[in-house]
C-alpha cells in the first residue's frame, strides 16, 4: 500500500473537513434554536469571502485579520435580514421558510453576479504557498491555519452555548419556546441574536474560504449543499452531528480524489451521492435526530 | 341562469384557444419564438404545481427536464428514434426516474424532500460531466431542426402539451385526487389517519409532475438543436418552474400560466439589461410573494382587486 | 381491581400494550378491552398516557410491545391508513379540520378515503351531507374551519370520523373547553351515536360526562392501568382517589361539576 498517500489523504481530508463544519455550525445553530433550515446560508458565506476578497485587494488587509471586519459585518447583515424578512414568517409554515430563505439564496447569487461578474476571484498572500513536512505528509500553511481557526470556532461556539447566559437562552428557546418565555426569556430577541450569531460565523467561513478556494458568486451554493449533506450524516440541529457529518464528508471526497479514477471530478458530487444513498439506508440521519 | 354563468367563462375560453391556435398566421418569427419557449415554460410551472398540490416543493425539476433532454437527444443520435417519440421515451423516463426518487424522499418530511432533489440535479451534471462517453459530457449533444426547422409545427405541438397538462390538472382538480392532494398539503398526521396513504399519492403527484417536465425537457432539445449538462439540469431552470406558479398563484390552473407570462417578460427585459444575474427577478420576487402576497398575483386578484368592482354597484 | 367478563363480542382488545420514548415508558404493559356497542372512557391525569393509546390504536406510533385486536385481527403496527380502513375513525385532542376545506369537503374526505371499498364521489358526498346533519352542522356545509365556533369545529372532527364508517369511534377530549349548555349537546350527540350502534372509545376529563355516558372506565397513571370497571366503583377505588381525585380537587379540569 501507498502510505503516504494514504496519511495525505487523511490529512486532506480531516483539514477540508474544519472548514465544512464552519460552515455548517451556522446553519446548525439556526436549525437547533428556530426550526428554519436556511438556504441562504452559504450565500452569507460567500459575502464573507467577497468582503475578505476586496479588503485585501484594495485594502492589503490580511485575509485573516480580516475576520475582525467579515463577523461584525455579516452579524449587522444577519440582523437586517432576520429583521426584515425572517421574523415575520416564524409562525409560517416550513415550506414558506423554505421558499423565504431559497429566495434569499437566489438573490444575493445573482446580486453577486451583477456586481462582481462570475470571475473566480483568489486571495494570495505571502503565505499562501507555504507548507508545512510533518512525516509523510504536506500540510499547506493557509490550510491549517484555517483549520485551526475552525476549531477555534467550534470551540468558543460550545462555550458559548453552555456557559454564557445568551447561549443558554438559545438553548433553552431550542428546547421548549413557550417554556422559555414562562421563564423570563425573551424569545424573539434570542432569535434574533442566533440568527446573527450564526451569519457571523458564515462571515469568518467566508474569510477562511478566500484563503483556500476561489470564490465566485456560485460558491456560497456549493457549500450550502455540503452543509446540507453534513446535516443530513449528522441528524438535524446539533453540533456534534455537524462535526462528524463534516469529517465524513471530508474525508470520504479526500479518498475518491485520491484512489478513484478521475477521482477529483467525481469529488464534486460525493455530497449529493451520499444525500441520497443516506436516506435510502437510514432516513433520519446517520447520528440520529431530535427534529423531523 | 346556468347557462349565463357558462358562458361568461366559455366564451372568452373559445376566443383565447382561437387566438392561440391563430397565433402563428399573426406573428413573425421571433414571437412565435417567443410563444413557443413561453409556452414550454408554462408547462414546467404546471407540471411543478401539481407536486406542490402535496405540499411538496421540488427544488430539482432540472434534473428531469435534463434527463427528458438527454433521453430524446441520445436516442436520436444513437438510434435515430424519431424526435416525438424520443420526447415520449424522455417523459417515461422522467417518470421512471421519479418513482425511485420519490419513495426514497416522500415519506419524510418535507425539508428532505426539498434538499434532496437539489442534490439529484446537481449529482446528474457531475454524472452527465464525468460520462462523457455515455452522455456526451461538458460539450454536450447536437440534434437537427426539429420539424425541419419549422416553427410553426414545434408551436402547435407544445401548445398540446400544455393543453394536455391543463386537461390534466382540470381532471386532477374534479377527482378524488384533489381531495388527497389537498388534505396530505394541509395536514398530513390528518390525512393518514382518515385513511389516505401520504406516500402513494404523493409520488403519484411527483410522476405526473415528472411526465411533463421531462416531455418539455425532450422538445427543449429538438427544439433548441444542442444541449449542454450545464443548462439543462441548471439550478436556474428548477427555480424558474417554482417562481412562475408560486408568483401567479399555487394550486390553480391559471396561477402557474399567468406567472410564467408575468415572470418571462420581467426576464427578457433583465436579460437585456445585465449579461448576468438576470435571474435576481426570481430571488426577489419570491422572498416578496412569501412576505407580502402569499396567494400570489390571483389572491391578490380575488383578495383585494376583486371587491373593489363588485362593491362600486352597491354605493 | 375489578374484571369484568366481556357481556358482549369484543371489539378493541389491548393486549400488554407498551410504548417508550427514549427512556421513558409513556405506556407501560395496559391491557383493556371494549366491546362492541360500548361506550368506554379512558381517564387519568395528565401525562397519564391516554393520548399515546389513542395513537398507537389509531397508528400514528408503533408499539414496543404488546399486541392490539381490532374484532380478532391484529393492527398493532399497521400503519394509519390501513387502521382507518379496516375501521377506526378518530378525533385530535387539538382540533385540525383541514383549513382550506370547507366543512362538507372535510367530511367528504374522510368518506372518500377511510373505507373499503372505495365509494364514489357523489355517494360520499350524499353520505357527507347526511353526518354534518346528524353532528348540526346541516346550515354550515359551505362554511370554513375558522370562521366557526369551538363547538362547530369539533363537530367537524367528529363527521369526519364518522365519514369513515368507523367499527370504533376514538374521540380525544371532545367535550374539554366546551360550556355547560355544549356539553349537554355533545353528550346528547355521543348518546345518539351510540343509538346508531356505534362503539366509542374516549378519552375526557368532565367527570360529569365520564359518569354520565360511560359503560365502563379505564384509569390511567403514569403509564399504567390503576383501575377499570362501572364508573360509580372506579370512582370509590382508593387507588384512583389517590392518583386522581386529588388533582380534580385542586379543581383545573373540572369546570363542569
Amino acid at each position: 500500500m501507498d502510505w503516504p498517500s494514504f496519511f495525505q489523504s487523511i490529512a486532506n481530508g480531516v483539514l477540508i473537513a474544519g472548514l465544512y463544519a464552519s460552515v455548517t455550525l451556522g446553519l446548525t445553530l439556526v436549525l437547533g434554536v428556530m426550526g428554519i433550515v436556511n438556504f441562504a446560508h452559504g450565500e452569507l458565506v460567500m459575502l464573507g469571502a467577497y468582503s475578505t476578497f476586496w479588503l485585501f485587494t484594495m485594502l492589503g488587509i490580511d485575509p485573516l485579520l480580516s475576520i475582525a471586519i467579515t463577523a461584525p459585518l455579516l452579524f449587522l447583515v444577519g440582523i437586517f435580514v432576520y429583521r426584515f424578512t425572517i421574523r415575520p414568517i416564524l409562525k409560517d409554515p416550513p415550506l414558506n421558510q423554505l421558499l423565504l430563505t431559497l429566495g434569499l439564496s437566489i438573490f444575493l447569487q445573482n446580486l453577486a453576479m451583477i456586481l462582481w461578474k462570475t470571475d473566480s476571484r483568489s486571495v494570495i498572500t505571502s503565505y499562501s504557498g507555504m507548507s508545512l513536512h510533518l512525516g509523510m505528509v504536506h500540510v499547506g500553511a493557509t490550510r491549517l491555519i484555517t483549520f485551526a481557526i475552525s476549531v477555534a470556532l467550534t470551540a468558543v461556539l460550545i462555550v458559548f452555548l453552555h456557559k454564557m447566559r445568551l447561549g443558554k437562552a438559545m438553548r433553552a428557546v431550542s428546547e421548549n419556546n413557550t417554556g422559555s418565555w414562562l421563564v423570563g426569556i425573551n424569545v424573539q430577541k434570542t432569535y434574533m441574536l442566533a440568527f446573527g450569531v450564526a451569519c457571523a460565523l458564515a462571515g469568518v467561513s467566508g474569510s477562511l474560504v478566500s484563503t483556500i478556494m476561489y470564490t465566485y458568486p456560485m460558491v456560497g451554493f456549493k457549500l450550502s449543499l455540503k452543509a446540507f449533506c453534513i446535516l443530513i450524516l449528522g441528524g438535524l440541529g446539533n453540533i456534534s452531528g455537524a462535526l462528524l457529518g463534516s469529517l465524513v464528508l471530508g474525508l470520504t471526497e479526500s479518498f475518491v480524489g485520491t484512489y478513484v479514477p478521475e477521482g477529483s471530478g467525481w469529488a464534486e458530487g460525493i455530497s449529493f451521492f451520499l444525500i441520497i444513498v443516506v436516506l435510502i439506508i437510514k432516513p433520519t440521519g446517520l447520528a440520529g435526530t431530535r427534529r423531523e | 341562469m346556468g347557462s349565463s354563468i357558462r358562458w361568461k367563462t366559455t366564451l372568452p375560453l373559445a376566443i383565447l384557444c382561437a387566438f392561440l391556435l391563430l397565433f402563428p398566421k399573426l406573428v413573425g418569427s421571433y414571437f412565435l419564438h417567443l410563444a413557443v419557449s413561453g409556452i414550454l415554460a408554462m408547462i414546467l410551472a404546471s407540471s411543478w404545481d401539481i407536486l406542490a398540490r402535496t405540499g411538496q416543493v421540488s427544488v430539482g425539476q432540472a434534473g428531469l427536464f435534463g434527463i427528458g433532454a438527454y433521453s430524446s437527444a441520445l436516442l436520436y443520435q444513437r438510434y435515430a428514434l424519431p424526435p416525438v417519440l424520443g420526447m415520449l421515451a424522455g417523459a417515461l423516463i422522467a417518470t421512471f426516474v421519479s418513482i425511485f426518487l420519490g419513495y426514497l424522499t416522500l415519506r419524510l418530511r418535507g425539508i428532505y424532500f426539498s434538499i434532496t432533489t437539489i442534490a439529484f440535479a446537481e449529482a446528474l451534471t457531475v454524472i452527465w460531466l464525468m460520462t462523457p462517453d455515455i452522455t456526451g459530457g461538458a460539450m454536450g449533444v447536437s440534434t437537427p431542426p426539429l420539424f425541419g426547422g419549422d416553427r410553426e409545427k414545434a408551436y402547435y405541438l407544445i401548445l398540446a402539451i400544455l393543453a394536455a397538462v391543463v386537461a390534466v390538472v382540470w381532471l386532477i382538480e374534479q377527482s378524488r385526487l384533489n381531495f388527497a392532494f389537498t388534505a396530505i398539503r394541509e395536514n398530513e398526521d390528518v390525512a393518514n389517519v382518515l385513511g389516505i396513504n401520504p406516500t402513494k399519492y404523493k409520488v403519484l403527484a411527483f410522476m405526473i409532475s415528472a411526465f411533463f417536465t421531462g416531455f418539455a425537457g425532450g422538445f427543449y432539445s429538438h427544439y433548441n438543436t444542442y444541449i449542454i449538462p450545464y443548462e439543462v439540469f441548471n439550478l436556474g431552470v428548477s427555480i424558474a418552474c417554482l417562481v412562475m406558479p408560486i408568483f401567479g398563484g399555487l394550486y390553480t390552473i391559471a396561477g402557474p400560466i399567468l406567472g410564467t407570462v408575468l415572470i418571462k417578460a420581467i426576464e427578457e427585459y433583465l436579460r437585456v439589461t445585465f449579461s448576468y444575474g438576470h435571474q435576481i427577478a426570481y430571488g426577489l420576487i419570491l422572498v416578496l410573494v412569501v412576505l407580502f402576497m402569499p396567494e400570489g398575483l390571483l389572491g391578490l386578484w380575488r383578495g383585494k382587486i376583486l371587491p373593489l368592482f363588485r362593491s362600486r354597484p352597491g354605493r | 381491581m375489578r374484571k369484568d367478563a366481556p357481556a358482549k363480542m369484543t371489539l378493541l382488545q389491548v393486549d400488554r400494550l407498551t410504548k417508550h420514548f427514549g427512556g421513558l415508558a409513556a405506556v407501560h404493559d395496559v391491557s383493556f378491552h371494549v366491546g362492541e356497542r360500548e361506550i368506554v372512557s379512558l381517564i387519568g391525569p395528565n401525562g397519564a398516557g391516554k393520548t399515546t393509546i389513542f395513537n398507537l390504536v389509531s397508528g400514528v406510533y408503533r408499539p414496543n410491545s404488546g399486541d392490539i385486536r381490532l374484532g380478532g385481527e391484529s393492527i398493532a403496527g399497521l400503519r394509519p391508513f390501513d387502521i382507518c380502513r379496516k375501521g377506526v375513525g378518530r378525533t385530535f385532542q387539538i382540533m385540525q379540520p383541514f383549513p382550506k376545506m370547507t366543512v362538507l369537503e372535510n367530511v367528504v374526505t374522510g368518506a372518500l378515503f377511510g373505507r373499503k371499498p372505495k365509494v364514489s364521489m357523489k355517494t360520499a358526498e350524499g353520505e357527507a351531507v347526511e353526518l354534518c346533519r346528524l353532528v348540526g352542522l346541516g346550515d354550515k356545509l359551505k362554511a370554513f374551519p375558522k370562521n366557526l365556533t369551538v363547538p362547530d369545529q369539533k363537530r367537524i372532527e367528529i363527521a369526519r370520523a364518522l365519514a369513515v364508517r368507523p367499527k370504533l369511534l376514538l374521540l380525544d377530549e371532545v367535550m374539554s373547553g366546551l360550556t355547560p349548555t355544549e356539553t349537554d349537546e355533545a353528550i346528547r350527540l355521543v348518546l345518539k351515536l351510540r343509538e346508531t350502534g356505534a362503539t366509542i372509545l374516549l378519552i375526557e376529563h368532565v367527570m360529569k360526562v365520564v359518569m354520565g355516558i360511560s359503560d365502563r372506565v379505564v384509569v390511567l397513571h403514569h403509564g399504567e392501568k390503576i383501575s377499570e370497571g362501572p364508573p360509580f366503583l372506579v370512582v370509590d377505588d382508593p387507588k384512583v382517589i389517590e392518583a386522581y381525585l386529588g388533582k380534580m380537587v385542586d379543581g383545573e379540569d373540572e369546570p363542569a361539576c
